[in-house]
């Protein structure tokens, strides 16, 4: 035996959240340059290319309009990605016994495993905000971070929420399709009706209206508000429902955990 | 003196099986447990319930007093457990995956690393240290599970069909590492296929049959309980068995007098015991013996014949329930996995 519950806890949190950080870093090619490439991608043509023919939307150039979004984009799916396909990819294999037989509590196994998405979706945000940053300050002018408290916050309830929402989709996926699927067909439409690529005053009142049920839009707008200071939300109201989500979600996890749901017989 | 295990009625139902109908055992603190049983005995299922991987439809299940549901965390810190299949982590070398595993039971890293050197040290695979899994050899891939079940100091090392298809040599490796942690005060639960492994390693056997405990005691106790044959060549045979029916003069021990070859064949409870009544009566009714062999039954022959049911009787052979199988690695999933992991880094294992 190795000690009182406490450092078992505590140490075993750390020791599975170091291995959940150090298998997406270890891995550069498949964790970091997909989102690279592929941002680079969408900055050249969607913000360079075509930018200079939509000019400002919200007073901003189009290409830092949609930096925030592509910001969220990346941190979101990424967050979800790793949290969903390591819990299923150890459930496939079954080394996720390696943890299950462990003395770690249920909230200590939850809180690695979105610690460590949410570390991925953050690291994977950064770097397509440097992106971004560096081809607006080629293009124009270096821009400051308007509000750097809210998209701090902002950044770390939807890695947080999304790497929660992964920890389910890895509990419930029963084939790595099904990972697929609530990528590709859940998550990206979601993000890209969430006011990503256009602004919500360009739409009819009705779509307006429906699009405000998605919570994508609140967290790309949130975000937008931490980086250039303009919302067509209340942020703070974002911010709070998106932090009472987050909550709810991890909450969730450690009860799915603790009744073995898609872990045990 | 604490027990190791204590479990009480335990049960486990599937939506169409019963794979667990009321067990209950104790496992004596400090002991050398054989669990022994058929395909779907439901072996596997009664470890996985004290690991935390199946819940107990029924019944208590408690580890060095501490129930493997309330106080999962302290029974599951008391466990080390080397399970048939290879479950392991494919994504970091081998003695990373050991100092995790320590890591998970609240061993702080500088410690943890010295484990799991240790271990693999134990198990004769140090040399592997920086080699993944998936490169080990079979007969490494089955060290390495033993060094991931000792990584974390266990109070009771639970071995799931530890030889399970690997050479003579390691198999005694194996026997030797296990019976001196046994030596130095760890319980072992052990089970097995090869019933001279639980014959010659285990204090105490539990045969469980059909999700029921059979029987438990030494494997001494139920050889006993076996019949011996006791074969005597004599001098001058006589022509049938029935000459010699005054050799069983009310001995319940003695169930068959025959001759076999110009044999005298005599099966026996205890024919150890019976033996030298044997030759008194045979002297005294005048036969001369030229050579007298006692054959003892082994605890196979006591085994099959416990659990040897009716062909169409509905035993559930190869259910599925137990994933004991007979074949090297039993169920490792990753060989159908559509990916193969870390190890080739194609786009499923690793995003």
């Amino acid at each position: 035996m190795s000690g009182d519950g406490r450092t078992v806890d505590l140490t075993g949190f750390l020791t599975l959240t170091k291995r959940e950080v150090l298998r997406f870093l270890r891995r550069p090619s498949n964790t970091f340059a997909p989102p690279f490439i592929t941002n680079v991608l969408y900055f050249s043509v969607f913000g360079v290319i075509l930018g200079e023919r939509v000019g400002t939307i919200t007073g901003v150039p189009y290409i830092l309009f949609i930096l925030p979004g592509l910001v969220v984009l990346g941190a979101v799916s990424n967050s979800f990605e790793n949290a969903s396909f390591s819990i299923f990819h150890g459930r496939w294999n079954e080394y996720i016994h390696e943890v299950l037989t462990s003395p770690l509590s249920y909230a200590g196994m939850v809180g690695a495993y979105v610690l460590a998405a949410a570390t991925r979706g953050l690291l994977v945000g950064g770097l397509i905000a440097a992106i971004g940053w560096a081809i607006v300050s080629a293009l124009f002018r270096p821009v400051p971070v308007e509000e750097p408290v809210y998209l701090l916050a902002f950044m770390l309830v939807i890695t947080l929420l999304f790497a929660s929402l992964g920890v389910i989709g890895g509990l419930a996926a029963s084939d790595f399709d099904d990972l697929t699927v609530m990528n590709q067909f859940i998550l990206r439409p979601l993000v890209f009706f969430g006011a990503v690529f256009y602004s919500l005053e360009d739409l009819t009142p009705l779509l307006r209206d429906v699009s405000l049920l998605n919570p994508m839009v609140y967290m790309v707008n949130g975000v937008r508000y931490g980086f250039l200071g303009v919302a067509e939300v209340d942020p703070r109201l974002s911010l709070v429902v998106l932090a009472g989500m987050t909550a709810a979600a991890v909450g969730l996890d450690v009860l799915l955990f603790k009744r073995g749901y898609g872990l045990t017989d | 003196m604490t027990n190791a295990l204590e479990v009480e009625d335990l049960r486990k139902s599937y939506r169409d099986l019963d794979a667990l109908k009321g067990v209950s055992l104790t496992v004596p603190e400090g002991s050398f447990f054989g669990l022994l049983g058929p395909n779907g005995a439901g072996k596997t299922t009664f470890i996985n319930v004290l690991v935390g991987l199946v819940r107990a439809s029924g019944g208590d299940a408690r580890v060095f007093g501490h129930d493997v549901e309330d106080d999962y965390r302290q029974a599951r810190d008391c466990i080390g457990l080397a399970p048939q299949e290879f479950n392991v982590d494919r994504f970091f070398p081998i003695h990373e995956v050991l100092e995790h595993k320590a890591g998970y039971h609240g061993v702080p890293h500088e410690v943890a690393a010295e484990r799991a050197d240790r271990a693999l040290k134990q198990v004769g695979i140090y040399d592997k240290r920086d080699t993944r899994f998936d490169w080990l050899s079979g007969g490494m891939k089955r060290r390495f599970m033993l060094a991931r079940a000792l990584v974390t100091d266990p109070d009771l090392l639970i071995l799931d069909e530890p030889s399970a298809g690997v050479d003579v040599q390691l198999r005694r490796d194996l026997w030797d590492l296990v019976t001196e942690l046994n030596e130095e005060g760890t319980t072992v639960l052990l089970t097995t296929h090869y019933i001279e492994e639980a014959e010659r390693l285990c204090d105490e056997v539990a045969i469980l049959d059909r999700g029921r405990v059979v029987t438990v005691a030494s494997p001494e106790e139920l050889m006993d309980r076996g019949t011996d044959r006791v074969v005597i060549a004599l001098r001058e045979p006589p022509a049938s068995a029935d000459a010699l029916s005054e050799l069983r003069p009310g001995d319940d021990r003695i169930e068959d007098v025959s001759l076999e070859e110009d044999r005298l064949v005599v099966t026996a409870r205890q024919g150890g015991l019976v033996a030298p009544d044997l030759v008194r009566e045979l002297d005294r009714a005048g036969h001369e013996i030229l050579d007298m062999e006692i054959k003892r039954t082994s605890l196979e022959e006591v085994f099959v014949d416990m659990t040897r049911h009716e062909e169409g009787d509905g035993r559930p052979d190869g259910d599925g329930v137990d994933g004991d199988d007979d074949d090297e690695g039993g169920n490792d999933r990753d060989d159908d996995a559509p990916l193969e992991t870390a190890a080739t880094g194609d786009r499923e294992g690793s995003r």
